[in-house]
């Protein structure tokens, strides 16, 4: 079994603090404190998990954490928080199955460049989506009912041929 | 895939909520999952172009030795982020150092190599099919799975013991000369006769006490001959001579005894050939050396007992296959309607030994003792010596290997002890 490498080590569970920071603040500074606890529990077991190696905890932790920064969205708090925290969210669950990759049996030729790599690409994906998402937070396009329609008809039959693109691309 | 179809649907669910809400900010909250497939998309779809070749330390190993088994990947097209080299080892192979797994990033024109050592469980041949690639994109997103065909066999060869030269006195033998006897006088070490002086005989071979005896006659010695001979392998392979008990198995003696008496009678340079006789009839044409050599424990790394009708009984053993008047060595636990064939075997002029690993103590070893088990022993005992008794009343050399003592060991005494015998009473053993 190999080790996981430093940087990985120490980002994964900053990612999972900064996402559940992220929120928690969001929703602290609305004031509501019984979530602030609900949004602590994910984030806790993620991190119990990463420690004692659970594999599945860090799909649920991203799952809770899209859906708390959606709710917040939903109660009209500030969006920047909720943006943070998924981006946050999506980093941690990448760190961890990079991390278990990594630490998995067999040989890793060149782990410290491999790492350097992953990091440098998450940073620009990372930094993509906030700056992509914040544009689409500021943007204001007032769309009718027929629009919205079409619009959800084309976005339902988009993602299905996505999907099946992507199944056919992987394995 | 399951990573892949989480953020899918994460962007599914985001998308139905905020339009069925008609909130355009939770779709803004699906921009940085979208952006996230975006970029794994772009890196994880195109197909890897990986050429692969294997090479092992030695092609036959006799089991626990050590093979060094290397694979280079060489990646033939764009760069690969991440690439898993997996391979799967055969059954009855273990991992002895290194990893058989590699993960690494590959550039265009790049080699990984992924050096192991792997070694034999157990004596059988061994193939190597293919190596699983998985290639995907740093983020972890896509993963496309292919295996390369890496082709290479292992032969886990039985372990041989080194033998002293065994005393065998075939009827015939070849030009050649070699350490047997070849019942011909001529140059040699042991005295054959003496005949009347020829012109060319050395002088130090005249007999001067018989030259004295005789009128203006002289003698001289006559020795032995000793050439090579032709050897004919006979291991007996019909699952019902076999005793399997716990992991261990009569017919495992049986390989390692032939493989010792082929690697010692073709080191004294004689014409080996096998024959494998049980499910089916397996055959190693005759041969010298090295080459054959490795014929044979090949061969005999693939042997395994099986059932067939026809060869359930020794009376198909293809005696075309070994010459006239040869030397015949049968590797048997022996049935008790054996003995008949043997002793047809013996008529048509071979010489045969049979070199029996006695299966009653190889079994009572691993039973618990007990009266019944006693009683059932001596039983068979008992009719297990009439039947080496037969076989000994048609001329047939017999060495009852009590598997429990070394196979070199078992095979001088019983050798030396009936050389002695034969020698005696002036029949050749």
């Amino acid at each position: 079994m190999n080790e996981t490498p430093p940087l990985t080590a120490k980002a994964l569970p900053a990612s999972i603090v900064l996402a559940a920071g992220a929120l928690a603040l969001g929703y602290g500074l609305n004031g509501s404190w019984s979530i602030v606890i609900v949004i602590a529990v994910p984030g806790v077991l993620w991190l119990l998990g990463q420690w004692r190696g659970w594999g599945w905890t860090a799909s649920v932790g991203l799952v809770c954490f899209v859906v708390i920064a959606a709710v917040g969205l939903g109660m009209r708090l500030w969006d920047g928080w909720m943006l943070a925290g998924v981006v946050g969210a999506l980093s941690a669950w990448d760190l961890d199955h990079f991390a278990r990759r990594l630490r998995g049996p067999g040989k890793v030729e060149g782990a410290h460049a491999l790492e350097r790599r992953h990091l440098q690409r998450l940073l620009i994906v990372d930094g993509a989506g906030l700056l992509l998402g914040a544009v689409a937070l500021r943007a204001r396009i007032e769309l009718g009912f027929g629009a919205a329609l079409l619009l959800g008809v084309l976005a339902t039959l988009g993602l299905t041929r996505a999907i099946g693109f992507m199944r056919r691309q992987s394995d | 895939m399951r990573r892949l179809l989480l953020l899918v649907a994460l962007v599914y669910a985001l998308f139905l909520w905020g339009l069925g809400t008609l909130n355009g900010r939770l779709l803004a909250l699906a921009v940085p999952l979208i952006v996230w497939l975006g970029a794994a998309l772009l890196r994880g779809s195109q197909k890897p172009k990986l050429r692969i070749s294997r090479t092992l330390s030695a092609n036959r190993a006799p089991k626990g030795t050590p093979v060094a088994v290397k694979l280079s990947v060489v990646n033939e097209g764009p760069l690969l982020e991440e690439l898993l080299v997996e391979d799967t080892l055969p059954r009855g192979i273990e991992l002895v150092a290194g990893e058989s797994r590699i993960l690494a990033s590959l550039g265009p024109g790049e080699t990984v190599d992924l050096e192991y050592t792997v070694a034999g469980k157990q004596r059988g041949i061994f193939v190597f099919r293919g190596v699983e690639m998985t290639t995907g994109d740093y983020l972890g997103i896509f993963r496309r799975r292919t295996t390369l065909p890496a082709p290479a066999q292992l032969a886990v060869a039985p372990e041989t013991l080194k033998l002293h030269r065994l005393a065998i006195r075939p009827l015939r033998t070849r030009a050649t000369a070699g350490p047997i006897p070849a019942r011909r006088g001529g140059s040699g070490v042991d005295f054959f006769g003496i005949r009347e002086y020829q012109p060319g005989d050395p002088l130090r071979w005249v007999n001067w006490r018989v030259s004295a005896r005789h009128h203006r006659t002289l003698f001289t010695n006559e020795f032995e001959q000793e050439r090579i001979a032709d050897v004919g392998l006979i291991l007996d392979a019909r699952r019902r001579t076999d005793i399997r008990l716990n992991g261990h198995t009569l017919f495992e003696r049986a390989v390692r005894a032939t493989a010792s008496l082929a690697e010692t009678f073709l080191g004294d340079g004689n014409r080996v050939g096998l024959l494998v006789y049980g499910g089916f009839l397996d055959w190693t044409f005759p041969g010298y050396g090295r080459v054959q050599r490795e014929r044979i424990l090949q061969a005999l790394a693939k042997a395994e007992t099986g059932d067939s009708l026809v060869f359930d009984s020794l009376d198909y053993i293809p005696t075309r296959f070994f010459p006239a008047k040869s030397q015949l060595v049968l590797i048997s636990a022996l049935c008790p309607d054996d003995p008949p064939m043997l002793s047809r075997l013996r008529a048509r002029g071979y010489q045969l030994m049979v070199i029996s690993p006695d299966p009653i103590s190889f079994e009572a070893r691993l039973l618990k003792p007990g009266k019944a088990v006693d009683l059932a022993v001596r039983i068979a005992r008992l009719e297990r010596a009439l039947l080496l008794r037969q076989l000994r009343r048609a001329g047939i050399q017999v060495v009852d290997w009590q598997v429990d003592r070394p196979f070199d060991q078992a095979i001088h005494t019983s050798l030396s002890r009936t050389a002695h015998w034969f020698r005696a009473i002036g029949v050749a053993p």
